[in-house]
């Protein structure tokens, strides 16, 4: 048994006589989902926090040594289930690089619609929860309601509003069903202007930007130092985007901009930047979707795959730019019709690391601002 | 900080001035239409029959156009699915089916079923109201007497299969089920489980 935290922080640090642990979480509203922040403070300064993970681990690493190729779609979904879509995709490419299968083209571009629709669709609930965070509740259900909209699209397209399932190994699942472009159309459209009354609501607002302006800066060098990934370490100021600079399935024939965080509100890297980088990226999955849509080619959805899929023995690695940065699947095949090992890295599981170091000399609710500002998901921290 | 009184008294109209903007955006909100429904009962149509064709709700089995191949049991990865499959005592030639269970209570609707099934047989509805008394109720058995078993169809080639219409039949399964019916005869008993 691994020494608890609070212990490990305790025996470490012999806090003072005016400092006290305190357990932020695991059931705290603000911690988005079930993480212990254990948090040494003095007064309302903290003095250190370190993530206590794992309160939502379910062995879905193990689970994919226990099920077949195939039968292990549906459990990716619960990975990232904010970003169901992406996280689909990532394990269907790793296995079809072990296969060496070619998905065809129509195939890859509905991937890029759908995931594309799904980030959007994640980053309204991260701006929208960070916004709840800070004290601000009405955005939230503003941001919700624009979610609908696209669970709406996707239910649509495949039948369900959160644990999608879509990709397949060699495809998709189902081909774009009828009036489904007019929808998407009309739903960017109104994304596109809604973003400026969103910049009203919110964004822009005086008081909510001096909360996140200046607060736990993260620097280049210490982005980089971390392994931060995503949007978070975009908002450092690198334009570092698997999209463009590993492109992959249909994004080398997209043009879009990679926005990064600029430090209009005081200093690059800090919560606001990476705030902003995620209403910005709103916009060019919106670009994206629409360069697909009117490209979308004609053809099939799958590729001819065995229904029993078995592997040569050998490895894969497959690297998505999922919502929380780059996610990689890495498979092994003995041969057999399950998987020898699945490996999953996840943007959330790097971006704890960096929470250690940034909360020294924070205090109660700047940390509560980091935390939504690196918009983790905790069953992703813990698969 | 602010550094001088101008800066002060420019911090404070700055906020005054963009909290405005955003409660106006707040306040237009009261002359819009809502977009909120009242479920369940304050809706025009049942809320199943406004959701799109490909939701996947509850599974449904036409034992009719069923060919046994058990397919769909082995595309499950959490086994949700449980066929058994016999020879009719009176016909050897003929072999039946004599269990299909789904449990609807385990299934996360993946749809991964649906996609082998050769005729269509096996496929998700759009409903999804599952509130029952007893956990068990949700095992649906689709072969509700193992004395009468279903012989397997067999596909004739160049035609579909005949399969009713997607939905009625779990419609009427549910129809034919009380939400506080008591737990089932055949569920092992659990122990401090209401009977009721």
């Amino acid at each position: 048994m691994a020494e608890p935290v609070e212990r490990r922080i305790l025996r470490r640090t012999s806090p003072s006589d005016e400092e006290i642990v305190i357990n932020f979480g695991p059931q705290h509203p603000s911690t988005h989902g079930v993480i212990d922040f254990v948090t040494q403070t003095n007064g309302e300064v903290i003095r250190r926090s370190i993530p206590d993970i794992g309160y939502l681990h379910r062995g879905l690493e193990k689970i994919g040594e226990t099920v077949s190729y195939p039968g292990y779609m549906p459990f990716t979904d619960r990975i990232d289930y904010l970003a169901a879509m992406l996280a689909n995709e990532g394990y269907a490419m790793a296995v079809e690089r072990l296969l060496k299968v070619e998905v065809p083209p129509r195939a890859k571009y509905l991937r890029a619609i759908a995931g594309e629709l799904c980030r959007i669709s994640n980053h309204w609930v991260a701006v929208g929860t960070m916004a709840s965070d800070i004290g601000a509740s009405t955005p939230l259900t503003h941001a919700l309601r624009e979610r609908e909209a696209i669970n709406d699209l996707l239910e649509e397209l495949c039948g369900a509003r959160l644990t999608f399932n879509y990709a397949r190994i060699g495809g998709v699942s189902f081909d774009a069903p009828e009036g489904w472009r007019e929808k998407i159309l009309r739903y960017l459209d109104h994304l596109d202007s809604y973003i400026q009354e969103w910049d009203r609501l919110i964004s822009l607002n005086q008081i909510y930007v001096k909360r996140l302006a200046k607060v736990a800066v993260i620097s280049r060098e210490k982005a980089i130092a971390y392994g931060l990934c995503g949007p978070n370490l975009r908002g450092s100021g690198i334009s570092w985007d698997t999209r463009r600079d590993l492109a992959y399935g249909a994004y080398p024939e997209f043009k879009f901009d990679v926005p990064v965080g600029q430090g209009k509100m005081g200093a690059t890297g800090d919560c606001w930047d990476r705030y902003a980088v995620r209403v910005l990226e709103m916009l060019e999955s919106s670009k994206i979707v629409r360069q697909a849509l009117d490209k979308l080619p004609e053809g099939e959805i799958m590729a001819k795959v065995a229904r029993r899929v078995r592997p040569e023995p050998g490895e894969a690695m497959a690297r998505v730019e999922s919502a929380r940065g780059a996610m990689c699947y890495y498979v092994v095949s003995d041969g057999s019709e399950k998987a020898y090992r699945v490996r999953v890295r996840t943007g959330s599981f790097m971006a704890m690391g960096i929470i250690e170091e940034m909360s020294q000399g924070l205090m109660i609710a700047d940390l509560i601002a980091l935390i939504a500002s690196l918009d983790v998901v905790a069953p992703e921290i813990d698969r | 900080m602010p550094e001088t009184v101008r800066d002060y008294i420019g911090a404070i109209t700055d906020v005054v001035q963009t909290f405005w903007q955003g409660l106006s955006v707040t306040l237009s909100y009261m002359l819009r239409r809502p977009i909120t429904i009242q479920y369940p009962d304050r809706t025009e149509k049942r809320v199943a029959d406004m959701l799109p064709a490909r939701y996947r709700g509850f599974l449904e089995v036409d034992l009719a156009v069923c060919t046994g191949c058990l397919a769909c049991a082995r595309a499950c990865p959490i086994d949700v699915i449980k066929i058994a499959v016999d020879k009719d005592p009176g016909n050897p030639k003929q072999r039946v089916i004599t269990q299909f269970d789904i449990d609807e209570s385990k299934c996360m609707f993946c749809g991964l079923c649906v996609e082998p099934c050769p005729t269509g047989a096996i496929a998700h509805t759009r409903e999804f109201e599952s509130t029952v008394r007893a956990v068990e109720n949700l095992v649906f058995r689709w072969v509700p007497d193992a004395a009468k078993p279903v012989p397997f169809y067999r596909p004739v080639k160049g035609q579909d299969a005949p399969r009713a219409p997607a939905g009625s039949l779990v419609r009427a399964y549910l129809a034919s089920q009380v939400w506080a019916a008591p737990v089932p005869d055949w569920a092992a008993p659990a122990a401090g489980r209401d009977k009721g």
